[in-house]
């Protein structure tokens, strides 16, 4: 321990609270500020001589687009995190048994989670190609499709067509926490229920699931905010497209501030979001609070 | 538990592993076989060894500059996470040693940190950059990837200097050891794992990246691996090949980290340290 003083202390975490404070918290600010900037503009130097007033939120509020928007997250999150949860817990429960090979094994089933956004993107944009994609073949050879379907193309499709990458990058999380978890539960509990003839069922309901219950609210909750802030995977493989099918917030938001350069409206839309962002986090903090700090 | 029936596990761990995988192999078989191969309707999913060959690779590094995206890459990540694993090393001892108020503002800045999309917080560097002459510069990059990397790796390393008990500085320092060699002598060579998963996290975070890069990053030798990627489906035929073939060579280097990191992750979640 380096002295006893306080400003020791205080001296070590400095440069830390400088970067917070410079790059998240002024960032933060400077976003709430921009969005009460009315109008468009090229040349971001000179957003503070823009009208300033509430102009921005009446519009972003009022405007239809918004609120297709908020839809299509709350479906976008809905869609990914029930799908992760079920393979991830499936994935635990299988990994937490000992077999030959688990360290490896364990390995390659959680690397999606590490796999870059935009890898993500061109691989699944090539495997549910319209033509060529294997997908595709696959389904024709079974004879569930017949004609090239370019799942990322139509409205009906796009969105399932962005929430299976968004799947596949989110349910290691919850495999790696579960898995965490199960490990904690002791095999005591197991022996006991075996002696006293409970069935695997029963074992699950009454050992396993109350376990894993807390890591798996938490573990949920943070998959929903990744899911909220998840950009990579939409923006590259349909943009927001066809027709705002795919449109989230996060994706929105860039497209207002930088293919369009209303960076006014693009910041109130990042209010609301961070709104939606701070309302998940309070109702869940209950939880957040005792698995957490 | 009976010899077979572990067996039986492995193989159902297996067929798991190969259905998650199949991207990835997917990719991997698409930038080693011949365009006829897999621009067809039926493609073939396990090809003849003998057909399989690096030409696309060969055929990609010589008509774009996938070395200076590399190298671009390599520079930011490299750059990023050498100053986020300094600083937040500093900050993560501070928060588990020195007791103060820091300590739960530091846990919301992490949440609220969490919580900003990407897409969000670059809105207001590109205004503060373009402020600061910051646009199109490796250095903007650096910074900003190292910014948003130090909420958490701070929490990460806090969770690992927890681990230490005090008792080992304060002998040493009984010992005559100075406060700072006792920090320098004992404490750091013993977080070396921790210092080595977060560095290893924090690089795969800034590797991965996009949005920075594409936003604040215009000149195209200043491009990284991820916005190079991006600039295949702009035209009009993609040619997949050459793309899968620039994606297998930016896994590698996360493939070959992730696999070092993950028994951290997985030791890590026990003790309530939560990544994502």
């Amino acid at each position: 321990m380096i002295g006893r003083s306080r400003w020791v202390g205080y001296a070590l975490l400095s440069p830390a609270l400088l970067a917070v404070g410079f790059l998240i918290l002024y960032p933060l600010y400077l976003v709430v500020a921009t969005s009460f900037r009315q109008g468009k503009t090229l040349n971001v130097l000179r957003l503070s001589e823009l009208p300033f007033g509430l102009a921005n939120y009446r519009t972003i509020l009022a405007s239809d687009a918004t609120w297709h928007s908020v839809a299509v997250t709350i479906v976008y999150l809905l869609g990914t995190i029930g799908p992760a949860f079920l393979i991830g817990l499936g994935a635990a429960l299988l990994l937490n048994r000992t077999f030959p090979g688990r360290r490896w094994l364990r390995s390659f089933i959680l690397l999606p989670w590490a796999v870059p956004g935009v890898i993500v993107s061109i691989v699944f944009l090539w495997l549910l190609d319209g033509s060529f994609g294997v997908v595709n073949a696959l389904l024709r050879q079974a004879g569930w499709l017949a004609t090239d379907l370019a799942w990322f193309a139509h409205d009906d499709t796009a969105l399932a067509a962005v929430i299976v990458p968004t799947v596949w990058k989110a349910y290691p999380f919850f495999t790696l926490t579960l898995l965490a978890a199960l490990q904690a539960i002791p095999a005591s509990l197991y022996e006991a229920a075996r002696v006293d003839g409970a069935t695997s069922w029963q074992r699950f309901r009454y050992i396993t699931w109350p376990g894993i219950r807390p890591s798996a609210t938490l573990a949920a909750i943070l998959n929903t905010l990744w899911a909220l802030r998840e950009f990579d995977i939409i923006y590259l493989t349909t943009g927001g497209g066809p027709d705002r099918a795919t449109e989230t917030l996060a994706v929105r938001i860039y497209q207002e501030a930088f293919a369009f350069f209303r960076m006014g409206t693009a910041s109130t839309l990042g209010v609301l979001t961070m709104t939606i962002a701070v309302l998940l986090v309070l109702m869940s903090m209950r939880t957040i609070r005792r698995e957490y700090f | 538990m009976t010899r077979s029936r572990q067996w039986l596990l492995a193989l159902a761990a297996l067929a798991v592993a190969a259905v998650v995988l199949f991207p990835i192999y997917w990719m991997l078989l698409t930038s080693m076989l011949p365009s006829e191969l897999t621009r067809s309707r039926d493609p073939v999913l396990l090809p003849r060894l003998s057909a399989l060959s690096l030409d696309a690779f060969a055929a990609v590094l010589a008509r774009k500059p996938v070395l200076t995206w590399l190298a671009n890459s390599g520079i930011v990540t490299v750059g990023a996470t050498f100053i986020s694993l300094v600083i937040s090393t500093l900050a993560g001892y501070s928060l588990s040693r020195f007791k103060s108020r820091a300590q739960q503002g530091a846990g919301f800045v992490l949440l609220v940190s969490k919580m900003l999309p990407s897409s969000l917080i670059v809105i207001p560097f590109f205004i503060g950059f373009s402020t600061f002459g910051l646009i199109d510069s490796r250095w903007g990059l650096i910074v900003a990837n190292a910014a948003v990397g130090v909420p958490f790796a701070t929490w990460l390393m806090k969770g690992f200097f927890d681990g230490i008990p005090r008792e080992l500085e304060l002998a040493a320092m009984l010992d005559g050891c100075s406060g700072m060699q006792a920090v320098w002598y004992v404490v750091l060579p013993l977080s070396k794992p921790g210092l080595a998963a977060c560095g290893i996290y924090l690089a795969i975070v800034t590797w991965s990246d996009f949005v920075f890069a594409r936003t604040l990053v215009t000149s195209p030798d200043r491009w990284v691996l991820t916005v190079g990627m991006q600039s295949f489906l702009g035209e009009y035929l993609v040619d997949w090949s050459s793309l899968m073939a620039v994606g297998a060579l930016s896994l590698a280097p996360v493939f070959v980290l992730f696999l070092l990191l993950e028994p951290f992750l997985v030791s890590g979640m026990t003790q309530g340290a939560v990544a994502n």
